[in-house]
């Protein structure tokens, strides 16, 4: 009884902080599970309720119910215009999707800090709230527990909307079929305009009401945007309730699991994510199929109940034929094609020029530009892994920044003990510890398909930073690590000191990954997964195990990362939670989307571009980065539809037996089978 | 009228209809027999606006319907009985019906009214199944809600296309009288269908699709006085 009542009031706050992630959650799920949009700019409309409420609150109803007001029509507001931008891409898929929110939340983000400052803003509550009241014989805040009273209203009236109206059912009709929604004369684009600006009205709402909890600040988008995606990932995507128990608990873990046991709280929240991933049922939160409106209905599962189930799947199979029937043809002629070896070299060819341009760059460019360059061919293997599982294995991963921050913090802890220090110990150690990691949380990813991987992935990338930056003493925490003794390029060889040799050895071991990578792409493991991605269902059919090749890429996407984080680590010095969050897992995405997700130099050209933009233009305007970058994500996804690859010209000769290159840039679609 | 005419339409650069020319009078049936991959579901597609044609044209009475959206063809007066039904599967029936009711689509219209009371007059069974989820009913049942909802917008021509894949002969028999009974309300009907029997049964005028174009035309009542000829026409198409 001692304890109970010692921990009633985190207790109780873990109730309001979990009301309030469930108002902010059930947006992001709504607008996931209707509109099939992944907004990772969520978390920015509640920044903007937040800050737009802290500024009218005075201290009196009237500022609350001002604040309310212009916050909930804010971001609402926003929330349209988000649906608008996202409109055009829709028939490009998710991923293109997501990156836009994201480079729109950058670019949000920028913005609120130029109106509101970046400072945390103070919040006045009404005056008649701004005290405390007896429960059960503890002071507890009277603020809180009348917001504990709005969130449930507002959940209620939420529910109620969809549960129990017309608008409400044209959403739950939108998420199961948007075409036959349309037959029957609603509009799904207006429907899917309406959910997003309700998710951003009730965000608005909920930062309004939350600031007093979760206050704006500077960080506050991205830590409401993660919280939240933890609740959708752990209560799945179907269920209001589901979704309120998890919000429910993350809100405990985050203060009655803080109070209780202040060094395990961090741990509980990736336990209980780990746990929902790997226990939930088969595909739980599978999301709906991207919808092509001017395509014929061919993919959709519940056609394939009908008993003429074989015919549907053929007809279906139409719609795709020209993309697998490539990769199948190419697949059944595998001896024919493994015995040409100019394929090989012409594959090769891009990257060979690249490389060899990048082993000229010490007589062309100054120090800080190659220790830039260096910076991006570490960066560059976590983008070519993303282009390897999203272009090849149909995996869109937001989340090899966990596999790149094992890579990283193995070295450096290694070389820190003195149990590592020469470069081949050091790459094979950091390749193998992240192929483990991929290996252990490889079968919760592979399971699911499409924008629910963004989602999966996009979790565990920030649940390794998050662990990362709380074992302080294993990592230094969030002031880095640093200190451990230079690298050896060979046995025997001197430490690493200047920038040239650093880069050098940054180069090699980049060449020798990069080209391996490509060569094991050209082979035969290449031709499967690309087998796997366009044609799952006749993959399986004639008998291959397409999830041991989704897991084998999956682990291998990981080693490359992994080895990405080694060099990482020698190219800097240093390695801090910064480098490995989710901002650069966004970014390894958008490389890999500028380079036409099949590319491995398109690729690598990307990161150039993209690294360049952050730490050559950002210098010419100051305080600005976030928005250059931001940009540069809403520009490449609009203007690069195919990526880099997309605007090379075709050359004669080649084409015959070059794959048709997979719509880029979205979700790389399966047949499915229920 | 809904008139159809040169209609061209495929999918990812490759045509599957080539030019097909189809006439549905008010009040009358007109089915579509063909194949499979004849390109009949095509068609359907692209009348009600799910798929862009790349030439040719539909029209409903004087309205252009070319190229339009799904939800402005549906809103025109055209309601669509999809392959496979496509309920909403977590809706009830009662949901679907007040989803799909459009009561300002009456105005103005030729044709009485549909009510979800008069809808239900009609689907009595729907009726019995009001709080069940599209998911947990029969495939008959389905084929009654899918009807239904196309109805509630008050069309002037349904797109019906297999509607009996897959249902048992009692069934069957019961949607050709619907179709009959629709028809004769007023409400004309483009029915796509793998086998003559069908077309035999409710037809005024039978198409035969081959290889997305008109292949054969017959009268309804030529068909039934000769029930062979039909037979012989889709026995004598290359099946691709």
């Amino acid at each position: 009884m001692g304890v109970l009542d010692a921990q009633l009031v985190p207790a109780v706050d873990g109730v309001a902080y979990g009301l309030l992630l469930f108002v902010v959650s059930a947006g992001l799920s709504l607008a996931f599970g209707t509109a099939g949009v992944l907004n990772l700019a969520h978390g920015t409309l509640y920044a903007i309720g937040a800050a737009t409420g802290a500024e009218l609150s005075d201290g009196t109803w009237g500022g609350l119910l001002l604040g309310l007001l212009a916050g909930t029509a804010a971001a609402g507001g926003a929330g349209a215009l988000l649906a608008a931008a996202a409109e055009p891409l829709a028939r490009r898929g998710h991923l293109a999707q997501a990156l836009l929110t994201f480079g729109l939340a950058l670019i949000g983000g920028n913005l609120l800090t130029a109106v509101f400052g970046s400072d945390e803003l103070p919040v006045r509550v009404p005056g008649a709230l701004d005290t405390s009241v007896s429960l059960l014989g503890h002071r507890y805040p009277a603020y809180r527990l009348v917001f504990i009273v709005m969130a449930v209203l507002l959940a209620a009236f939420g529910t109620w909307v969809l549960t129990r109206t017309r608008a409400g059912a044209a959403v739950r009709a939108a998420a199961d079929d948007p075409q036959m929604l349309a037959a029957t004369g609603i509009s799904p684009r207006l429907v899917h305009t309406g959910v997003l600006m309700a998710a951003g009205a009730l965000a608005g709402a909920a930062g309004v009401l939350g600031a007093p909890i979760i206050g704006p600040g500077p960080s506050t988008a991205e830590t409401v945007l993660m919280l939240s995606l933890v609740v959708v990932v752990l209560g799945g995507l179907r269920s209001l309730w589901g979704t309120l128990l998890a919000a429910i608990a993350v809100g405990e873990v985050q203060t009655l699991g803080v109070s209780l046991a202040p060094d395990l709280a961090p741990y509980l929240l990736m336990a209980a994510m780990a746990g929902a991933l790997i226990l939930r049922p088969q595909r739980a939160t599978a999301a709906p199929e991207p919808t092509h409106p001017e395509q014929p209905p061919a993919r959709r599962t519940p056609a394939l109940r009908t008993p003429s189930a074989a015919t549907k799947a053929n007809k279906g199979a139409q719609a795709i034929k020209g993309r697998s029937a490539a990769a199948l043809s190419r697949i059944a002629a595998l001896p024919r094609i493994l015995d040409g070896t100019p394929a090989p070299v012409r594959r090769l060819t891009p990257l060979v020029l690249l490389l060899a341009l990048l082993a000229a760059a010490p007589w062309m460019v100054d120090a800080y530009t190659l220790s830039l360059a260096g910076y991006a061919l570490a960066l560059g293997l976590v983008a070519v892994s993303s282009t390897v599982l999203t272009g090849y294995a149909g995996l869109p991963v937001l989340g090899q920044t966990a596999p790149f921050a094992v890579g990283a913090y193995v070295t450096a802890i290694a070389a820190d003990e003195g149990f590592a220090t020469v470069g081949p110990v050091q790459l094979a150690l950091a390749g193998a510890a992240a192929a483990l990691f991929a290996l252990l949380t490889g079968p919760a990813v592979i399971r699911a398909r499409g924008v629910t991987v963004l989602m999966i992935t996009l979790a565990i990338g920030e649940l390794t930073r998050t662990a990362v930056a709380q074992m302080t003493s294993v990592t230094g925490g969030t002031d880095g690590f640093f200190g451990f003794p230079a690298t050896r390029p060979l046995w025997g060889a001197e430490p690493l000191g200047d920038e040239v040799g650093t880069y050098q050895y940054v180069l090699t071991a980049a060449a020798a990954v990069l080209v391996t990578t490509v060569l094991v792409l050209r082979s035969r493991a290449g031709q499967l997964l690309t087998g796997a991605r366009s044609a799952e269902a006749r993959m399986r059919a004639s008998g291959h195990p397409v999830s041991r090749y989704l897991l084998l890429a999956y682990i291998g996407g990981g080693a490359l990362a992994g080895v990405g984080g080694s060099l990482l680590v020698v190219a800097q010095s240093y390695v801090s939670p910064a480098d490995v969050g989710f901002e650069i897992a966004a970014l390894a995405m958008l490389a890999a989307v500028i380079g036409g997700t099949t590319s491995v130099a398109g690729t690598l050209l990307g990161v150039a571009l993209i690294v360049g933009t952050r730490d050559w233009l950002s210098g010419a305007w100051p305080g600005h980065g976030p928005l250059l970058l931001g940009a540069l994500f809403v520009v490449s996804v609009y203007v690069l539809p195919r990526g880099l690859a997309g605007i090379r010209m075709p050359m004669p000769g080649v084409t015959a037996r070059s794959v048709p290159p997979p719509p880029p840039a979205s979700a790389p679609s399966r047949e499915t089978v229920s | 009228m809904l008139h159809i005419s040169g209609l061209t339409a495929g999918y990812h650069g490759g045509t599957v209809l080539h030019g097909v020319d189809v006439e549905v009078p008010p009040g009358t049936v007109h089915a579509v027999v063909g194949h499979n991959g004849a390109g009949k579901s095509t068609l359907v597609h692209t009348v009600a606006g799910l798929l862009r044609p790349t030439s040719g044209t539909v029209r409903l009475d004087a309205v252009d319907l070319t190229g339009r959206r799904a939800h402005q063809v549906a809103r025109a007066g055209v309601g669509l009985v999809p392959q496979g039904r496509r309920v909403f599967a977590g809706l009830t029936v009662a949901e679907h019906l007040r989803l799909a009711h459009r009561p300002r689509a009456q105005a103005g219209r030729r044709g009485t009214a549909w009510t979800p009371e008069r809808v239900l007059g009609l689907l009595p069974r729907l009726a019995e199944r009001r709080t069940n989820r599209g998911a947990q009913l029969s495939g008959g049942e389905q084929q009654m809600l899918a009807l239904a909802r196309a109805l509630l917008g008050s069309p002037r021509v349904l797109l019906l296309d297999e509607p009996t894949e897959g249902l048992a002969p009692v069934i069957v028999e019961q949607i050709q009288g619907l179709i009959r009974t629709l028809a004769d309300e007023g409400v004309a009907s483009l029915l796509m269908s793998p086998s003559a029997a069908l077309a035999r049964a409710c037809a005024d005028t039978v198409t035969v699709l081959t290889s997305g174009a008109v292949a054969a035309r017959f009268d309804g009542d030529e068909v039934r006085a000769d029930p062979a000829a039909l037979d012989r026409t889709l026995a004598l198409t290359p099946t691709e």
